[in-house]
């Protein structure tokens, strides 16, 4: 019983990553309806300028590097919306999937070019002492990420319901003729939902180079990773992604920790596909997605 | 040169080649080509086979992306369950090629069914997850079921053979992949011209609407899986052939993008189009190494940099082509031939 | 006879007039962009510089060597598509390889095409000639220096009362599976228990179910086949759960960059390096540290890049020994390789002994241990050339 809550203690935590990735994904869908495979470059480009500004030659604090590089991945959301995404607005889905893929190649090429392919060390920013929730203890680098994600939640529930950004964001999603024939600027609405994922891939790259203690290459993996948990949870569901990043943490873990040994390895990978599968059949729309009316 | 449209009869409008010339011309084109072992290296012709390979299976993608509108990415799945019937037959049972092609690609079409059983629910996105999970549980097979596959170290293939006859070098291979390549896009091209193809492409444009006509959708959407897994499949073993030896590591994820970047690429719903761009992606990093090496000659202080250019450049290319020519090559290649079709009178 | 056949003979045939011309072609195929390009990068440079250091030196006896190198990014088919293009377009007497997935894919083809082909993968199936005749590398195999941190942890472990607790960590490849079966086999010979085997996935994000697994069976030591990246992550995470394991890694686990990422967790960590830490005091370093200063003070330097140095001098030995018999093609390299014979590279390996029987440069591994945050050297054990081993 220990074994099997302490796995899922853990997958809590490593799933609140994965929820912050998959949030990134869901602002960008519901806004533009895209689905933006280079997530996972903006988490390694978020550690890894983190990084950068830490240990350049004016030795910067952890949290004043943290903010700066919140705002480099505003510019660098804004900047790839403008250069990129503008000129595809109406091709077809297939094709802004491809754009995204090239843009992850080129993203990561850049980072190889600067930084190399070393692993960077991560200098200490969570002291390395566990927190012990009961009997169970949790690095704190990981505490820190659950409770990003609980705040961000919060936010962004709030934000998508009750501001004017965030509704006019939910009309763009919905149709952008319409919104655009309301006076929103679908334009800036992009750039807006193209920051905010920036921004929230950044701090969830952060955290994990934290925890990890070294920044490389393999960060960018955690797009593929999370492309499971926004198709779980539902393309444009808030809730769903958080709630699909922590099931898939849980459900890897315990996997891992009971079939590993049966089948010799590798399900922790394989699990959370076969999940979707089964529960893609029984909800085609993600668990919290928004199901499709199509009007013949 | 023709200056408009002047069909008679029905068979003239659903011609393959729409004049003589056009025939006449691919027929030379392909003669031509069989004289190319002649005087090129062991390593371009096995680019050529590459080429040939990535063709069938970007022409199987494109009937079911292109055509029939079910977006997969589990195409390096099929790919591998095509290999490993390979290894299967020609290693274990010692079967000649013309039965281990054909039979590997009625397998992997198998597989494509049961993995297409998801698009009677899922459509976009969702079923595209879908065919991700299909990659990741075939590799997890691959690399678990030691006793079928090798498991991670993979497993060595016998060079094909019919009888006596051993097509041990690319130059052989050559003379296997072109043809039946060849053959496979005459093949896709006329799928379009039947009743089948045309249930296909209704599904793209408007499933709903072509099951109230009657088109049996979920019947046809398993078929047009089917299909084009079997070509995935016959590409698959085809691999298994040029590589010799087949293990996991030679079906990755980024096997799939590649082939629906050539798809895309080429032009979506194109038969020339999947042709091209299968040229066009298998070519470019060819380009972009001998790019980077004549470079490295000049700058040598900078190979370390050569390296992450060349992938920046790959991804680059793609980009750009996505933004400028987003209808593919294909789309170009009609509007070049229609502009020296009408020439000096284009508008 | 197909064409396939008749390039290499008649390369052979015409090498040793090519080789009165002023270059010799070397292949390289290295991993600078993919999953172990930490490790890759370093190696190739170290390579890349050593030829350099070669050629101002003398060369091989007045000839110039030419390293083509490329970057197949760790992807087999790359490295597929490299080989014949170094072996067919550029005709290179010799391979320095890298990975042990594709070194192992092209085993046969080398051994058909008779090209010698150093690899960085210390896999022990590349050391039966009977099997790959053409296949060398520099430095004791895996499954050596496994079974010599077995052998430290059955001398290290105090209790009487039991056998001592050992689990694998391994990734599901062909690098990661390499010396398992020897180390299972060693287990059984020497008294260990082996409890557990644990696959990790090719990027580790979270070893944490793996080590609850071998917490609740009850391991006292752990060792991992895998990189620097993963295994620091075993490393903190173990120390997070507060295992009480003692770790141990090869020789790509364990470097001066574990220390750096894993930082208090690496403290006691034992492995066999296969080459010193960059800028130890032995003395065929002076060379290497001389040249990376002068050439490029500000990068890479780790025991990685003084590996890259050791496969040099040790080819280029058996290139001179080739060319003085006047043998510089495929099958007269070999042979001069085969009469190395505890050849001394001062000190940046082990020294190295081929024989046409056994091509096991060396049994001997160098057990190092992270002291206050520095790798300390333990002790050098000696696994028996045993013959039943090769192979395995």
């Amino acid at each position: 019983m220990d074994f099997f809550l302490q796995l899922v203690v853990n997958g809590i935590v490593v799933g609140s990553i994965y929820a912050l990735v998959a949030l990134g994904f869901v602002v960008i869908y519901k806004s533009s309806s895209i689905l933006n495979f280079a997530q996972g470059e903006f988490l390694m480009l978020g550690a890894y300028v983190c990084l950068g500004v830490m240990l350049s030659s004016a030795p910067v604090p952890f949290w004043a590097a943290f903010l700066l590089t919140l705002a480099f991945s505003v510019a660098l959301g804004l900047l790839l919306e403008r250069v990129a995404l503008r000129p595809m607005i109406g091709e077809p889905v297939i094709s802004v999937i491809m754009l995204t893929l090239g843009l992850s190649a080129v993203l990561r090429a850049i980072v190889q070019g600067i930084w190399g392919t070393d692993t960077r060390p991560f200098p200490q920013v969570f002291p390395t002492e566990p927190i012990h929730l009961g009997p169970f203890p949790i690095s704190q680098g990981y505490l820190w990420s659950v409770g990003s994600v609980a705040v961000l939640l919060v936010a962004f529930g709030l934000f998508f319901k009750y501001s004017r950004p965030g509704i006019a964001m939910r009309a763009t999603a919905f149709s952008q003729q319409v919104a655009l024939s309301m006076g929103i600027s679908v334009r800036r609405i992009f750039a807006l939902s193209w920051s905010i994922a920036a921004v929230v891939s950044a701090i969830g790259g952060i955290l994990l180079g934290a925890v990890r203690g070294g920044v490389d290459g393999s960060l960018a993996v955690f797009g593929l990773k999370v492309v499971p948990v926004v198709i779980l949870g539902g393309l444009d569901s808030v809730l769903g992604a958080i709630l699909g990043g922590i099931s898939i943490g849980i459900l890897e873990n315990l996997s891992g920790g009971y079939l590993d040994p049966v089948f010799g390895g590798g399900v922790k990978e394989v699990a959370p596909f076969v999940a979707l599968v089964l529960i893609l059949m029984v909800k085609p729309y993600g668990l919290f997605g928004k199901v499709k009316i199509e009007r013949v | 040169m023709r200056c408009g449209d002047f069909k008679t009869s029905y068979a003239a409008d659903m011609a393959i080649f729409e004049t003589p010339v056009s025939r006449w011309l691919t027929i030379g084109f392909l003669v031509a080509l069989l004289a190319v072992p002649a005087f090129a290296s062991s390593y371009w012709l096995d680019v050529v086979n590459r080429i040939a390979i990535a063709a069938i299976a970007a022409l199987g993608l494109n009937i079911l992306t292109g055509f029939t509108g079910q977006i997969s990415l589990g195409n390096a799945a099929f790919m591998a369950v095509g290999a490993y019937a390979t290894a299967a037959m020609a290693g274990k049972l010692g079967l000649p090629f013309p039965m281990t092609i054909p039979l590997a690609g009625l397998v992997a079409a198998a597989a494509g069914m049961v993995f297409g059983i998801p698009s009677l629910r899922l459509k976009g996105l969702y079923l595209a997850m879908a065919t991700l999970a299909a990659h990741f549980i075939v590799e997890f097979t691959a690399s678990h079921w030691d006793a079928m596959t090798g498991g991670v170290n993979g497993i060595s293939i016998p060079p094909a053979k019919l009888g006596p006859y051993e097509l041990a070098d690319d130059a052989h291979l050559f003379y296997l992949c072109i043809p039946l390549a060849a053959f496979l896009t005459l093949f896709a091209r006329n799928l379009f011209r039947t009743r089948v193809g045309k249930a296909f492409v209704a599904i793209r444009d408007q499933d709903i609407s072509a099951e109230v006509m009657g088109v049996r959708v979920f019947r046809y959407k398993l078929l047009a899986f089917g299909v084009s897994s079997f070509y995935v499949g016959v590409a698959g073993s085809l691999t298994a052939y040029q590589a010799h030896i087949i293990s996991p590591e030679n079906f990755p994820i980024s096997l799939a993008i590649d082939q629906l970047a050539m798809v895309i690429i080429g032009g979506l719903g194109s038969v020339q189009g999947a042709l091209f761009g299968a040229v066009f992606m298998t070519l470019l990093p060819e380009l972009l190494r001998i790019a980077t090496s004549e470079l490295a000659g000049y700058f040598p202080h900078l190979t370390t940099l050569f390296a992450p250019l060349k992938t920046g450049v790959f991804g680059l290319v793609i980009v750009l082509f996505l933004i400028f020519e987003p209808d593919g090559l294909a789309a170009r290649w009609r509007l070049i031939k229609t502009y020296w079709k009408l020439y000096p009178f284009s508008y | 006879m197909t064409r396939r056949r008749l390039f290499p003979m008649l390369a052979l045939f015409l090498l040793p007039v090519a080789g009165l011309g002023q270059e010799i072609k070397v292949g390289g195929i290295f991993d600078l962009t993919g999953i172990t390009a930490d490790v890759g990068k370093p190696y190739g440079q170290g390579v890349r510089d050593a030829v350099a250091w070669v050629n101002a030196n003398g060369g091989i006896n007045g000839k110039k060597i030419r390293l083509i190198d490329s970057d197949y990014g760790y992807k087999i088919p790359e490295a597929n598509a490299t080989y014949k293009r170094l072996t067919g377009t550029e005709k290179v007497v010799m391979i320095n390889g890298w990975g042990t997935g594709d070194t192992e894919a092209l085993k046969d083809t080398v051994s058909r095409d008779k090209i010698p082909y150093f690899s960085a993968s210390f896999s022990a199936h590349l050391t039966d000639p009977k099997k790959t005749p053409y296949n060398f590398f520099v430095g004791a195999s895996y499954s050596d220096v496994l079974r010599s941190w077995l052998a430290w942890v059955k001398q290290d472990w105090k209790d009487k009362s039991r056998n001592p607790r050992v689990a694998f960590f391994y990734g599901d490849n062909a690098y990661g599976k390499s010396p398992i079966e020897a180390g299972r086999r060693y287990c059984k010979e020497i008294g260990l228990d082996l409890v557990a085997e644990e696959i990790l996935p090719g990027i580790v994000q979270d070893a944490t179910s793996q080590l609850l697994d071998i917490k609740q069976k009850g391991a006292d030591y752990g060792f991992t086949q895998v990189t620097v990246t993963n295994t620091s992550i075993v490393l903190r995470d173990a120390k997070k759960l507060g295992l009480n394991v003692k770790w141990g890694t090869n020789t790509w686990g364990l470097g001066e960059n574990l220390i750096a990422v894993a930082k208090d967790a690496a403290e006691g960590v034992v492995g066999g390096m296969l080459n010193p830490p960059f800028g130890e005091n032995v003395p065929g370093m002076a060379k290497v540290v001389e040249f990376h200063q002068k050439n490029h003070p500000n990068d890479t330097h780790d025991t990685n890049y003084v590996r890259g140095w050791s496969y040099v001098m040790t080819w280029t030995e058996g290139l001179k020994r080739a060319d003085k018999a006047g043998q510089l093609n495929g099958e007269g390299i070999k042979a001069a390789l085969e009469t190395l014979k505890d050849f001394d590279l001062g000190g940046l390996a082990e020294p190295v002994t081929y024989t046409p029987l056994d091509h096991r440069p060396t049994t001997k591994v160098d057990l190092y241990q992270v002291q206050g945050g520095k790798l300390v050297r333990l002790k050098d054990v000696e696994q028996p050339r045993k013959a039943e081993w090769l192979g395995i």
